[in-house]
Order: structure tokens, then C-alpha cells, then sequence
């Protein structure tokens, strides 16, 4: 059986976790290869929605990466990704969509092995978790 | 109790405190909002009105007309700006009124609060968690229906055991968008759930379950849990048993509850500073 | 300052939900459903919650208006009156005719067939129930002794076993769905029957997929399996009906094997799902345009009312042979006998009696011959034996077959007369349009499909100097010489009309204020009949009928080798005159389309969203592609709401020989690319 290939979105925020995720691909770091990235400007403009529209055409795992809190290039961005994620998981959960599978992450510019490393451990987390279970079962 | 609102009211009205009397009126068995402007009016003057074998029928007073989106009040208020008005409210409608006013909906200045509280099988009726205003002038403030029966059945469930329910339940909507148009607090002129750019358009059901999860989401710092949704469904889709646990999380995350006090503002409207976030280690499963 | 609520029927389907018109200071600010209603209980769909919009559409019809030159000319209305009264009485009375509406009121429709008879002297009045339930009234009156749905919506629920066939409840009736989910969580099995895969399928116990046109063949399969397994109900046969041995012979031919052979629905699925049905203690059979729009439209109910019969699922509770019909008013419409061989409550043109009633009752002379059907009306006009023709609240342009040749038979009229609120296909083809008022600026009663008569409430004055249509009626009856057109009221109107219909004898505004009543409703005290034929049929046994089958008028050839099955969508109602005026259901659904199966998509080379050319032998049109599993291979199915994308250019205008009802629902097809 062919093993799971997971399709996993990342949403990156420009200042930090893109140049982190960039650092990371200099210092020639292993990273698994299933992960698609989207730059964004800053984690805070991640609405929930999205998250659910990745869920709903078939993502496997949703990765935000934001700047650690106190760091914001726009001071206050982040706070709101970490209680809008936080709802997020709670609904998703409710709904029967397992919360592990949104994976919010701090990782500054200079944390390219960071990146490296909660990546590889996030794929393998949806490697555990399985396929997206909303897959195949949305239409009539 | 009745007969004592009727003279309150009635007692407002001719003191000259307010001007009209917004509340529900009974006529010919059928009860709806009315605004009493006469005193003989307010004869037919109800909080709510029971039918053998069928649900106690309340009113909020809070529907978003559409298309304007705007609440009865608020458009009063734009044609007669100066107007003073006596509100008759009952728990859930005060918290939709507080809720409205914090985000400019209507404005309080001219409003005069005549709260109900309800009696104790009213709220079990309603599942209503606080089935009273912060200051009742008349009825005693009971103990509400703190633990939902649907909820702890849904919190019983697996993580595919929920979802299995939900595909089920969520699969029968006819997108009457009832749910919407009869939630006090859903007034945005452009309505997410009404983007192409969510779910696709134009056939039923609805794409699920981001078409109801963009509801639950965004009510999650507004639910006031009337209960209203579900009770406009047609298809009768448990909505509220999930927008009642989020607002119990957000309590439990935030320390605030909507719809109690006009000075707390929406956690996710604010920092982690102006309102820091409990830290939870269970991812909620 | 004045804020009210006024509590009116929803103008769309025939559930006949309630809801609150909120009115602020004379003006519509929105709608808020009725909790207390029996039926909708404060709950409405998509259309009902969006349906004050239209009225202040700024599309509205506001003056009369004559054409002149091929434009139209705003009039006054003594002019406009004037004029009517001027051509319509220079014809003789076989050469005009009525077209009656079904969203107007029982009261305007009485009459409007008062004024056809009365003073035009014709009895050529017909309305909309032509093209859709004409095949219930004639199928279940031969069966039952009377054309309507037996029992009432919230029975349903109740019910142990649910048999929808031939209807897309969900989409078409949506509070009439709501009772059948009901049913389902109470344990009720459902079976589906229909080519499509509707909304209800995925909540269905058994679908059966026939192929369209062969219900009479499917019905008389679950007959042959009852009768050969002994599931039928003997005493009820016994005691309640007639002519059985006609049906048993019939119904043997019918084996699982030659019923899978015509419909294309495997043996064992017929089997169990006759079991299911026979078996259950109280059956309802729900049906609707898929059973009534065949030429062979009464043949399918009759076969219906054999099925309900031979399992005693008649006359009881939560049982019934359940027509769903369709427009808000179109019971009420037949009731009040805008047909051409009926009076009001389906006393008929040619019984001495009921004539020499109701030459009484309206001090005139009255017509002896039956008149022309809706159909009909086309042909005679087509050739020239129709010279006028005053329509009221219909637009033929879009709802009939073949409406090309409704076209030509409209411009070949000398004289056309439209009254309606909007400017319709129909009505710019009129020499003279008369603007009437919509359900919130008027008075009246209208008859929800459970046969529950129930008011329609003034909410606001009328738009421009539209007029409520019972007052232009009455207006043209004065002027044209009649004294029996003086009401001050809707309510003095059903006070006549109580007078002379017997059920609907005890029916009065003081009675219905509340939750309105079911006819038979035969005297003051009556307190209205949830269910009919309780112990005795209104003809006194059911009658069986054997019955063949017979494939459609037109099917899939060499030239044309697709079926056309036409519909609706929730999202938009019939022709679209109201619906495509509102923001929030033109945003559903903007334009036609069509829906095609992968299969046949992929032969034909086309893709999703393409526009295609659809051909048929009686036109063509250009529709938006939309490839789905929804309909079999071989199937495909347009929405008839589009003008711009008119399904009825396609259909066939052939039509059943008693009820002349058209086959909307098979005609041959070809697609191409364009």
C-alpha cells in the first residue's frame, strides 16, 4: 500500500517564520518535502476561515507560524492569531476534526533549526493522525 | 405576573417616562412585537403566550429586518432620533441589547430597561443558562439550565463519532439561512456565509461544514444562546449545542461571557494585555 | 409613529406558511415567521424569508398601460377600463376566454369565473392548475370522488412508512419535507422514487431510479408483489372499494422481472420496498409534478390511488394519496371553479341543478357548453378562432410547453389583456396591461395544499395606483352592465361564495381569523376535516382502474437521444417574476443551467460552466453546463425559471386526452456545442 503522502498548507508569516523556514533551507537542513508553504505579512491576518477552506478542499494539517509574542512587526498581530487559533481548535474539535491536526508555532528569523525541527515533528503528527477525515465524505 | 407588567408599562406611559412601549402583543392567538403608543393598547400586553401541546412562543425583539440589517430599535432610532423608548426585555433579549450596543447597533441614551425575569420552566424550555436581566423589576431571578443535555451527549463522542453526527445533522440544511436572519447579532451587511469565495452557491445542502462553521465562528464572543437559530431551522440541526460550549470555552479562556456587561469588550477584538488568555494544555478533544 | 406586524401567507408554495409582515410607519421592513403557525411553526424557507422584496421592487407596475406603436403608453384608469369593456364586448362568446391566476386570492378567483360566466358569457376560464395538477383533480375524483389531498401536513409525522415519488420535496415543499425528516427520526421508513437524486434521497431507505415516463409501470410492479404475497388489505377491499378483479387482472402482467425491464429499477429493491410500504401500518404516499405532468398525467394517479387502496392507506390518520400542489392558491383557484367545466366546489357545468343554482344565485342566464382548456386556448388562438383573451396573474410565455407556438398564438390575438404587478413575458406581448396589487396590499383568502383556507392580510397600501385585482374585476363587471359586482369587502365576497359552494358552507372571515379551516367545511359549526374519506369515499367506494402502461409522447431517438426533464431549484419559483427580483435568490442561483451526467458530458466533449446550444423539434436554447451525478445517464434536466434560457422552448405540448395536462417532464433532446 502506497504509504500516506499528507498535503499540508503552512501559512508563514513574512517577517519571522519565512525567514526562519528560509535560514533553515540555507543551512541545508533536512525537512520532509509535503509541506506548501504561503507567505503571508503577518500571522494575524490568518482568519479561521482559511483554516477551514484548507480543511474542506482536502488538507491534511494546517501550520501557522507567527512571531513570538513581544516581536510582532505589527506589536499586537500575533496576540490575536494565538486566541483566534485557540476558538479555532475548540470548534474544530466540537465538530469532530481533530485540533492537533492546526499546529501554531513561534519561530523568529534566527530560529532556522526550530523550523526545521517542528515542521518534521508536525508531518509526522498527520502521518499518526491519518488522512483528512472530511475527505470523500462531503458530497451526496 | 402579567397583570403587573401591564400596569408598570401602562404607569410609564402615562408619566409621560417614555414615549412608546416596544414589547409583544396577543391578538386572535397569534403573538408578535408591537409598539404600544396608546395606554388601552397595553391591555393586550403579553411576555409570552402558551398553546395546548405546542412550545412556549416568545419573541425576541431583536430581528434583523432584512435587507436593511438593521434592528427594529435601531431604525426607529434613525427616523425619530429623539424619541424615548420603553423596552420590554427578558434576560436573553437584555444580553442582545448590551451586545448590539457595544458595537453600535443601537444606542442606549433614549432606552428605558423594563426587565422580566422568567420563571424556572420557562428556562428549562429554553435551555437558558441566565433566564433573567441584571436588574428585573419584576419576577424573581431563578437558577438557569447550567448543563445542557446536548451537549454533554455531543462532549460523550469520539472525535468520528462527532463528526459522523455532524455530517448527518449538517446534510439536511436547505440554506433557508433562517439560523442567520433570526440571530440578534448577525448583522453584517456583507454576510461571509453568503460568499461564493466559502462555499459554492446555488445548491443545497450547502457546502459543510465550513457553511455553518463560518456561523459558529464568528458568533463565538457574540452568542447570546436565545436559541433562536434552532429554533428557525426546519430541518431542526442541534446548532446551538456547539455555539453553547464555545461560549462556555470562551469564558473559561477569556473570564467573559457576552451580553452581561456594556464596558467588556469582545477578547478577540483586544490584546493579549487588555485581555490575557487562560493557558490550556488539553487541546480540547 | 406605527409599528405592526401583520400576519399574511407566504405568496410562494402551497405549504401555506405564516409569517409576519413588519411594517414601520407604511413602509416593509422585513419578515418575521409565525411561531405559533400549525405548520411552518416559525420557521421559513430561503423564499418565504426574502419575500417582501419583491413587492417594492421599483419594477412594479404602477398605471395602466396601452401599446401604441409597438410601446407602451402610461393611461388613466377610466381609459384603460373603457377600453376593455369596449373590445371584450364586441366579441361573441365563443371567440374570448379567461385565464385565472393562482396566487390570486379565492375570492378573485370566484370572480373572475363569475365575470368569464356572468357577464362574458363563457365558460372558457382556466388558470395554471392546467400545466400541473389537472391530472390530480380528474385522476383522484375518478378514484376517490374528489381531487385533493387527503389528509393534512402535520400527519406526516406520524406516519410509518413515507412513499414520495415523482416530487423534490425538499426543494419544492421545504416545510412539507421538515415533517417528513420528522417521521424519519421517529422511526418511519421513507422510500423515494425519482430519476433524480433529490435532496431527500440521502435520507431515503429504498430510491428507486425509474426511468422517466414509466411510473405507471413501477406502481402496478408494487401491486403485483403485494398481491402475490397476500399483503394487500383484505377488509378495507372488501368493505370500501370497487372493481378490484379489474385491477387484479391488470396487475399480474407486472412481475418484478417486466417492471425491472421498463424502469430500469433492480427486482429485489421493487420487492422490498413494496414490502416496506404494504406492511406498514400507516403508509402516506406523497406526490407531485412526476406523477401529474405525463400524458399519461392521470393514468400515474390513478395508479397511485390503486396502490393506496389495495393497502387500505386511505381514510385514516397519517395515511392519504398526498398531492402536493404547487402555487399558494392554486387549491383555492380550483375550488372556486375557475375551470372550464366547473363551477366552485367542482359542481358541474353540465349537471341542470348546479347550473340552474347558480343562474339563481347570480340572477343571469349561464353557458351550457364546457370551454376551453389553458392549452386549448393556444390552439383555437393560433388559428384564429380566439380573437381575446384577458389574463390575470399568469405568464404562459414561460410556463407553457412548445412556447414558440404560444407566442404566435398570443400575437395573433386581436385583443390581449394582462393584469399583473410586473411587466412579464406575456404581458409585453398585451395591447393594453392593468397593474393588480401583490398578497401585502390586499385582503383575501387563499387554500394552502392541505385544504386549510386561511387569510391573506393588508400590510400596506398599494404601490402607484395599482388596484387589488377583485376591484378591477368588479369595476369591469359595472361597467359592463352587471349589477351583481357590489362588495364592499373581500368578506362579503366569501360570504357569497359560502352560499353557493357547499364545502366551503361554513367558511367566514369571523371563523378563520386564527388558524384558518379545512374545507369540507359545510356549516357554521363544522369545526373544518383534517382528513378525508373517513369510512365512506366521497363517491362512496374507491374505485380501481386497471391500468397499461404507455411509454411518453416523444422518446430518445437516432436524431434526439437525450430525455429533457424540466424542474425547479429552491433557490427561484416558476417563472421568476418574483423571485428574480429578489437580491438574496438571484445571488443563488444568477442564470439557467443544466444538468448533464459525467457520462454523457464526457461523449459530448463539454465541460463544466461551458455554454452549450439544447435542440429539441420545437426550439432551441443556450444554457450553462453543470455536470453532476444527479441525473442518470441519458437524463438531463433544466430549471424552467430563466427567460433568458426558457426550457419550454424545448418541451412537447402534447398532453394527457381527459385532463389536458402537458408532458412537461420527457420530450427528446439533443445537446451540441456551440
Amino acid at each position: 500500500m502506497k504509504e500516506f503522502e499528507p498535503k499540508i498548507i503552512g501559512f508563514c508569516c513574512n517577517w519571522c517564520t519565512y525567514a526562519g523556514a528560509d535560514l533553515a533551507g540555507v543551512s541545508r537542513l533536512q525537512m520532509p518535502p509535503d509541506f506548501r508553504m504561503i507567505r503571508v505579512m503577518c500571522s494575524g491576518t490568518i482568519d479561521p476561515l482559511y483554516v477551514m477552506e484548507a480543511f474542506q478542499k482536502g488538507a491534511d494539517g494546517v501550520f501557522i507560524g507567527g512571531c513570538h509574542i513581544g516581536d510582532c512587526h505589527y506589536q499586537t498581530g500575533n496576540h490575536r492569531t494565538k486566541k483566534r487559533v485557540a476558538i479555532l481548535k475548540k470548534i474544530l474539535s466540537y465538530l469532530g476534526i481533530d485540533p492537533r491536526r492546526v499546529r501554531l508555532e513561534w519561530v523568529s528569523a534566527a530560529e532556522g533549526q526550530k523550523y526545521a525541527e517542528v515542521v518534521t515533528d508536525f508531518v509526522a503528527e498527520i502521518k499518526r493522525l491519518g488522512p483528512n477525515p472530511l475527505k470523500g465524505r462531503l458530497k451526496v | 405576573m402579567i397583570e403587573k407588567l401591564q400596569k408598570l408599562a401602562k404607569d410609564y406611559l402615562i408619566s409621560g417616562k417614555v414615549e412608546v412601549i416596544f414589547g409583544l402583543r396577543e391578538k386572535d392567538n397569534h403573538l408578535a412585537p408591537y409598539i404600544f403608543t396608546q395606554v388601552e393598547e397595553l391591555d393586550s400586553l403579553v411576555i409570552s403566550s402558551g398553546q395546548a401541546g405546542m412550545q412556549t412562543v416568545k419573541y425576541p425583539l431583536f430581528y434583523t429586518c432584512r435587507p436593511s440589517k438593521k434592528n427594529i430599535i435601531r431604525l426607529i432610532e434613525e427616523k425619530y432620533p429623539a424619541i424615548k423608548m420603553g423596552v420590554i426585555v427578558k434576560g436573553c433579549e437584555e444580553r442582545a441589547f448590551i451586545e448590539l450596543a457595544k458595537r453600535n447597533q443601537i444606542n442606549m441614551e433614549n432606552i428605558e430597561i423594563l426587565g422580566v425575569a422568567c420563571s424556572r420552566e420557562e428556562a428549562i424550555e429554553c435551555r437558558c443558562p441566565r433566564p433573567y436581566p441584571n436588574h428585573p423589576l419584576l419576577g424573581e431571578k431563578v437558577e438557569g439550565v447550567l448543563e445542557d443535555k446536548n451537549v454533554g451527549e455531543l462532549l460523550n463522542k469520539g472525535l468520528s463519532e462527532r463528526l459522523a453526527f455532524w455530517q448527518f445533522q449538517l446534510s439536511k440544511c436547505m440554506k433557508c439561512y433562517g439560523c442567520r436572519n433570526a440571530c440578534p447579532l448577525c448583522f453584517c451587511q456583507d454576510c461571509a456565509m453568503e460568499q461564493e469565495l466559502w462555499s459554492k452557491i446555488g445548491e443545497i445542502p450547502p457546502e459543510i461544514p465550513i457553511f455553518h462553521f463560518i456561523r459558529f465562528y464568528h458568533l463565538a464572543d457574540r452568542c447570546i444562546e436565545c436559541g433562536e437559530c434552532e429554533k428557525a431551522c426546519p430541518m431542526d440541526i442541534p446548532l446551538l449545542t456547539i455555539s453553547k460550549q464555545v461560549r462556555k470555552d470562551v469564558k473559561e479562556l477569556f473570564n467573559y461571557e457576552s451580553g452581561l456587561d456594556l464596558k467588556q469588550e469582545s477578547p478577540l477584538l483586544t490584546t493579549l494585555d487588555e485581555r490575557p488568555m487562560k493557558e490550556v494544555k488539553n487541546d480540547g478533544i | 409613529m406605527e409599528y405592526k406586524n401583520v400576519l399574511t401567507v407566504c405568496p410562494y408554495c402551497g405549504c401555506g406558511c405564516n409569517f409576519y409582515l413588519q411594517v414601520l410607519d407604511g413602509e416593509l421592513v422585513g419578515i418575521l415567521p409565525c411561531k405559533s403557525h400549525l405548520v411552518s411553526q416559525g420557521k421559513l424557507c430561503i423564499k418565504g424569508w426574502n419575500a417582501s422584496d419583491f413587492v417594492v421592487s421599483k419594477d412594479r407596475l404602477t398605471k395602466p398601460l396601452r401599446k401604441k406603436n409597438g410601446k407602451f403608453v402610461e393611461i388613466s384608469w377610466e381609459e384603460a377600463l373603457n377600453l376593455v369593456t369596449e373590445k371584450l364586448t364586441q366579441y361573441s362568446p365563443d371567440a374570448v376566454a379567461v385565464l385565472s391566476s393562482a396566487k390570486c386570492t379565492n375570492e378573485e378567483n370566484y370572480l373572475m369565473m363569475k365575470f368569464a360566466r356572468a357577464v362574458l358569457k363563457t365558460n372558457s376560464v382556466d388558470h395554471c392548475a392546467r400545466l400541473c395538477h389537472a391530472a390530480t383533480v380528474v385522476g383522484l375524483g375518478k378514484t376517490f370522488g374528489s381531487g385533493a389531498m387527503t389528509n393534512s401536513i402535520g400527519e406526516l409525522e406520524d406516519a410509518d412508512c413515507i412513499f414520495v415519488i415523482g416530487s423534490n420535496t425538499t426543494e419544492q415543499h421545504p416545510l412539507i419535507a421538515r415533517y417528513i425528516m420528522r417521521a424519519r427520526e421517529k422511526g418511519s421508513k421513507l422510500i423515494v422514487a425519482d430519476p433524480r437524486l433529490i435532496p431527500l434521497t440521502q435520507f431515503a431507505d429504498y430510491h428507486l431510479r425509474q426511468r422517466p415516463g414509466t411510473d405507471v409501470a413501477l406502481l402496478n410492479g408494487f401491486m403485483n408483489v403485494i398481491l402475490k404475497e397476500g399483503w394487500e388489505d383484505k377488509k378495507f377491499i372488501n368493505e370500501c372499494t370497487e372493481d378490484f378483479e379489474e385491477l387484479k387482472e391488470v396487475a399480474k402482467k407486472y412481475t418484478p422481472e417486466e417492471v425491472e425491464k421498463i424502469t430500469g429499477i433492480p427486482q429485489e429493491l421493487i420487492i422490498k420496498a413494496s414490502r416496506t410500504y404494504a406492511q406498514a401500518k400507516s403508509a402516506s404516499l406523497i406526490y407531485s409534478m412526476g406523477i401529474t405532468q405525463h400524458t399519461t398525467g392521470v393514468d400515474n394517479v390513478v395508479s397511485c390511488s390503486n396502490l393506496a387502496l389495495l393497502t387500505g392507506n386511505v381514510g385514516r390518520p397519517s395515511t392519504g394519496v398526498n398531492p402536493l400542489r404547487g402555487q399558494s392558491n392554486v387549491q383555492g383557484a380550483c375550488d372556486m371553479g375557475a375551470l372550464p367545466n366547473l363551477y366552485s366546489g367542482y359542481q358541474s357545468v353540465a349537471d341542470e341543478n348546479a347550473r340552474a343554482k347558480f343562474e339563481k344565485a347570480w340572477n343571469t342566464e349561464l353557458p351550457t357548453k364546457p370551454g376551453l382548456t389553458v392549452v386549448e386556448m393556444m390552439h383555437e388562438a393560433a388559428k384564429g378562432n380566439l380573437k381575446a383573451i384577458y389574463i390575470m396573474g399568469e405568464n404562459p410565455m414561460l410556463s407553457e410547453p412548445d412556447i414558440n407556438q404560444v407566442k404566435k398564438a398570443l400575437e395573433n390575438l386581436e385583443f390581449l389583456v394582462v393584469q399583473d404587478i410586473f411587466l412579464t413575458e406575456t404581458a409585453q406581448l398585451a395591447d393594453l396591461v392593468l397593474p393588480g396589487t401583490s398578497y401585502a396590499e390586499r385582503d383575501g383568502t387563499v387554500t394552502a395544499t392541505d385544504r386549510r383556507v386561511q387569510r391573506i392580510r393588508k400590510a400596506i397600501e398599494p404601490i402607484g395606483e395599482s388596484k387589488p385585482d377583485w376591484q378591477i374585476i368588479c369595476e369591469l363587471a359595472r361597467k359592463m352592465g352587471s349589477e351583481r359586482f357590489e362588495y364592499s369587502s373581500p368578506a362579503e365576497i366569501m360570504d357569497e361564495i359560502a352560499s353557493v359552494t357547499p364545502i366551503y358552507g361554513g367558511i367566514g372571515y369571523e371563523r378563520i381569523e386564527d388558524i384558518g379551516l379545512q374545507w369540507p367545511c359545510p356549516s357554521k359549526e363544522h369545526p373544518g376535516t383534517p382528513y378525508l374519506h373517513q369510512g365512506k369515499f366521497s363517491r362512496g367506494k374507491g374505485k380501481f382502474f386497471g391500468i397499461e402502461f404507455k411509454e411518453a409522447a416523444e422518446l430518445p431517438d437516432a436524431d434526439y437521444p437525450l430525455i429533457l426533464t424540466t424542474g425547479r431549484t429552491i433557490f427561484h419559483y416558476h417563472t421568476g417574476t418574483m423571485t428574480r427580483r429578489t437580491e438574496a435568490l438571484n445571488r443563488e442561483v444568477p442564470t439557467g443551467y443544466m444538468e448533464i451526467n459525467f457520462k454523457d458530458a464526457e461523449k459530448l466533449n463539454i465541460f463544466e460552466g461551458e455554454i452549450v446550444a439544447v435542440k429539441s423539434r420545437r426550439g432551441k436554447i443556450e444554457v450553462k453546463v453543470q455536470i453532476t451525478k444527479k441525473v442518470p445517464e441519458g437524463v438531463i434536466f433544466i430549471p424552467f425559471h430563466f427567460a433568458e434560457s426558457p426550457a419550454n422552448a424545448l418541451t412537447n405540448s402534447a398532453f394527457d386526452p381527459v385532463a389536458k395536462i402537458p408532458e412537461y417532464k420527457v420530450c427528446a433532446v439533443k445537446v451540441e456545442k456551440k
